[in-house]
């Protein structure tokens, strides 16, 4: 074992052989084989990530950008390398353009930050969309009463999808900024990204897309979408927790203000004044999550291992043979049903409250979400409490979703 | 006091005594599902924000009531396991002594297999429930009288009981010490009118402070609504803080 990659060899798609490089899927949940199927809060780790953090604890530790020693020159080269991984899994053209985080909500904070205290003024608006997850509202809501700017809502179709006819009318000169999900995490809504884009283009307005839920189930290329700043987490596509990306095109990071300050994002320092680092490492302060960054790496790396449109493939059947076989049980209400859809399934039933059904999927090995999702304001426009959440990884199986539907029948029994 | 203590630990035996019977955690959840069906109807004035439970998932409603030194409960929630749960909790510790109560260990509902039900994780409430009845056990005050017959005195004695509950996190006095309040009167339709300031403009609670003090007025149920005047103008200073304040934070 080393950091040495896959190779370029692309492995056939076998979910038996993925299965088995997820070595928590062994284990039982409440005397019943755990059946994983919340993925879209966080997925499980294959060995080849496990392995190259291991790796790397055990023979590279050591400070970054510091040192001259051999150590902290291998750790410095195993870290960059990480980025360049990275930059290249979604298309950037250089991979100074990609921040390491601490995950998709701080990237929004970072951004919301220094965007907003350099580019918004009394009066200025910025675009959000009805399906947005907390973490891409409340930054927003913060800077937007700190710089006396508003928020407008991109609203949502009783299917999921969004309003994209309504942004056309909407964005205007006050517009400084449109920041949707890719893909919702609630409803899997596959949002028209490309679409939205060019809008708000066409007015000179820049793009954030949240990509946590996208980027474990699409190929992400930030080029070919020309988008000005897209973010995700490591942990939602089989890396470590606690680590993502900021991509933000060099032409904003280069004149956005930095954010946190410490070691590594300066240049100089003097009582008189400090001068910054450049970017990447200008938004990069303090001891970066070295090992985090190296297992995202390896994530991006161990996805890239396979056939991405066979992977594709096969999570959208296993959406589709959910759909279908919840859409037979006497009282499931599917939440979201826009034709774009990512491989989430929410849903409700009748007269039964998401909480208990999610309590009596536990008592039987099944691990779903249940609750408001973080969307607060997505379940009020669909008058809910919340839903109840099944989502796919590619190691999940058919038979995974015929025992959520046993599953679901025998809650539907018990509570009814 | 010892007597007391056991006549909860007694009733939690039972409950674990006739949950034992089941072997079958299905069977468990269906008798938890009838225990909560069976619970009384919490009157729907009492299902507001006020008497909310903050919880994640499932909505949970708390009113209790002191008579004669002891804690009475109504509950409900929307989802029947946490309604369940509640008809539990209501059955162990409903009618026993207030100081009973505060002190109580719960043991039952680890034993009977429903601890995570407890765990932050579940964020359902009902760990925060079971904290707002010990809280409820430790500061409602003994109503010897109804409502109606509250006087003016007294309800001003119960309204700064209240405000002392609430803290300014920098400093370990509560803010009626401090001498943040500057006035608090009562009128006749239950409306409050207080006036308050802050150690400083600057305070980094003072967006949630004031709304803290609103909602702790708000829960006496004497309290129809609360208009609260946030003031700068006279100054706080330290010389405004009651002796006991002076002397906690030594002062002297």
């Amino acid at each position: 074992m080393s950091l040495m990659s896959f190779g370029t060899e692309i492995k056939p798609f076998d979910v038996n052989e993925i299965r088995k490089e997820f070595p928590i899927l062994n284990r039982t949940v409440n005397n019943h084989p755990l059946v994983y199927l919340d993925n879209a809060a966080s997925s499980q780790k294959p060995e080849f990530v496990l392995n190259k953090i291991d790796f790397y604890y055990r023979h590279l530790n050591a400070n970054v950008h510091r040192g001259v020693h051999q150590l902290s020159q291998e750790a410095t080269d195993a870290f960059e390398q990480a980025r360049q991984q990275i930059a290249k899994f979604i298309g950037a053209k250089s991979d100074a353009e990609v921040i390491f985080t601490r995950g998709t909500t701080e990237s929004i904070n970072l951004v919301a930050y220094t965007f907003g205290m350099s580019q918004l003024k009394e009066g200025d608006e910025i675009i959000l969309s009805a399906l947005e997850h907390h973490s891409n509202i409340v930054p927003w809501q913060m800077i937007c009463a700190l710089k006396g700017a508003h928020i407008k809502v991109i609203p949502v179709f009783d299917d999921g999808s969004l309003d994209i006819n309504w942004l056309a009318k909407a964005i205007n000169d006050k517009t400084k900024l449109v920041a949707v999900a890719h893909v919702s995490n609630v409803l899997g809504t596959i949002n028209p990204v490309q679409q939205i884009i060019q809008i708000a283009h066409q007015h000179g307005v820049p793009v954030l897309l949240d990509g946590a839920q996208a980027t474990p189930h699409m190929v992400i290329d930030v080029s070919a979408l020309d988008v000005d700043f897209y973010v995700f987490s490591s942990h939602k596509m089989y890396g470590p927790t606690g680590i993502g990306i900021l991509y933000g095109k060099s032409s904003w990071l280069n004149i956005l203000p930095p954010w946190q300050g410490g070691g590594e994002m300066i240049d100089q320092v003097k009582w008189s004044g400090t001068s910054y680092n450049k970017i990447p490492f200008k938004y990069e302060a303090g001891t970066p999550d070295i090992a985090g960054a190296i297992g995202l790496a390896s994530a991006c790396e161990y996805i890239s291992s396979f056939d991405r449109g066979a992977v594709i493939q096969y999570e959208q059947l296993l959406l589709n043979t959910c759909t279908q076989a919840m859409g037979t049980l006497p009282g499931v209400i599917p939440v979201g049903q826009s034709p774009e859809k990512a491989s989430v399934y929410s849903f409700n039933i009748r007269g039964l409250h998401p909480y208990d059904v999610g309590s009596i999927l536990d008592q039987q090995g099944i691990a779903v979400r249940t609750g408001h999702h973080c969307t607060q304001p997505l379940m009020d426009r669909f008058q809910i409490p919340g839903t109840v959440r099944a989502s796919f990884a590619m190691y999940n199986t058919v038979e995974e979703i015929e025992q959520l539907v046993k599953a679901t029948h025998k809650a539907i029994k018990i509570l009814s | 006091m010892q007597a007391q203590v056991s006549a909860i630990s007694k009733e939690q035996e039972q409950v674990i005594e006739e949950f034992s019977q089941f072997s079958d955690w299905t069977d468990k959840y269906e008798y938890l599902i009838d225990l909560g069906k069976a619970l009384p109807p919490l009157p729907e004035k009492y299902k507001t924000d006020l008497f909310a439970i903050k919880g994640c998932q499932s909505k949970v409603w708390l009113q209790a009531e002191v008579k004669e030194g002891r804690l009475y409960l109504n509950a409900d929630s929307d989802a029947f396991i946490t309604k369940g749960i509640i008809a539990l909790l209501i059955r162990v510790l409903s009618g026993q002594k207030v100081e009973d109560i505060a002190n109580a260990d719960l043991f039952f509902i680890d034993e009977i297999g429903l601890k995570a039900h407890l765990s932050p994780t579940r964020s359902n409430g009902l760990k925060s429930m079971v904290q707002q009845i010990k809280s409820y056990a430790r500061h409602i005050p003994d109503h010897p009288t109804t409502i109606q017959q509250t006087g003016t005195d007294q309800k001003r004695e119960l309204m700064i009981q209240k405000v002392k509950e609430v803290f300014d996190p920098e400093i370990p006095v509560d803010i009626w010490e401090l001498g943040l309040i500057y006035s608090l009167d009562i009128d006749e339709q239950g409306k409050v009118n207080i006036t308050m300031t802050l150690t400083s403009p600057a305070c980094p609670v003072a967006g949630s402070l004031p709304i803290e003090v609103q909602e702790k007025l708000l829960s006496l149920d004497f309290v129809t609504d609360v208009e609260l005047k946030l003031v700068w103008e006279p100054a706080w200073t330290k010389s405004k803080m009651s002796d006991e304040a002076k002397m906690a934070l030594d002062m002297f």
